[in-house]
């Protein structure tokens, strides 16, 4: 499974009206397109999972994750805010790009440390800041993942 | 973001169970998500874990009594304590949840359980 597989274009958001670290998380969770009750579990399990230490892991990139009961399969979503936000990075520098990855609690195909993996590989390449604020649909980003993350 | 449907004692051990699955995979080595956490997100796991498991406990005082019992009975025992409900099979133990308890309105305004297995259920819109 490669990460486009994962995305949609309903998935992506490239210009998010979140103004705070909140407002983010529950932005990115719509992308999931879940129920309004699972949609406010998930906002407290990931909540729980910053308290534990940001994922935001610097230049610029977050990557929120959890486990929840309220997904039945590993669902991701990818939102950008070009003017950035502060979610108390670990470099504390403003965030602009976001990967929610969310998994049920047990998965047959145990695919979400692999993918939580090729996530903060793909992010920590040095140029893909520069490609992310580049991009101008959801479709660049997913021909994006195409070519940088087989 | 409403939760106006769904039942108070329900919301927190969907929260419960959500948060035991974080612990079970900081807390399962080479497997778990520790080796991830620490290299990428500079987590503290020691800390973490320790974090986790006081906010499973303040949830789990907050439970109601009766619920509080069945809880210690069943979450020693299994990883899930909640389970979903899929299509009406229990996935806790792939049996068929009978309509009734399955497929009601309002089902998420009451605390269920398998009558098989004797998870609690979430019942999965
Ligand atoms: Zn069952």
């Amino acid at each position: 499974m490669t990460l486009r597989e994962l995305f949609t274009s309903q998935s992506v958001e490239l210009s998010l009206k979140a103004e705070t670290k909140d407002e983010v998380l529950k932005e990115l969770i719509e992308l999931l397109g879940l129920d309004s009750k699972s949609e406010g579990i998930l906002f407290k399990t990931l909540k729980r999972r910053e308290n534990l230490g940001s994922t935001g892991i610097g230049k610029g990139i977050a990557i929120p994750h959890c486990r929840s009961l309220v997904v039945n399969e590993l669902r991701l979503a990818y939102g950008r805010k070009p003017e950035g936000l502060d979610f108390q990075a670990i470099d504390d520098a403003p965030v602009h790009n976001f990967f929610l990855i969310v998994a049920p609690p047990l998965e047959v195909s145990n695919q979400y440390l692999p993918v939580l993996g090729k996530i903060a590989q793909f992010a920590k390449d040095p140029d893909i800041p520069d490609v992310l604020a580049g991009l101008e649909s959801p479709e660049d980003f997913l021909k994006l993942l195409e070519d940088r993350a087989p | 973001m409403s939760n106006t449907l769904l039942n108070p004692q329900l919301s927190i051990l969907l929260e419960i169970q959500d948060m035991r699955a974080q612990l079970r995979e900081l807390s399962s080595g080479e497997d778990g998500s520790a080796p991830m956490e620490e290299e990428h997100f500079n987590i503290d796991l020691d800390e973490a874990r320790l974090h986790l498991q006081e906010k499973i406990d303040e949830m789990v005082a907050e439970l109601s009594p009766q619920i509080r019992a069945r809880y210690n009975r069943i979450a020693p025992n299994r990883d899930r304590v909640v389970v979903p409900v899929i299509h009406g099979v229990c996935y806790g133990c792939f049996v068929s949840i009978p309509t009734a308890t399955a497929g009601d309105q309002g089902v998420h305004q009451v605390v269920r359980t398998c009558e098989n297995c004797g998870s609690f259920i979430y019942v999965k819109p």
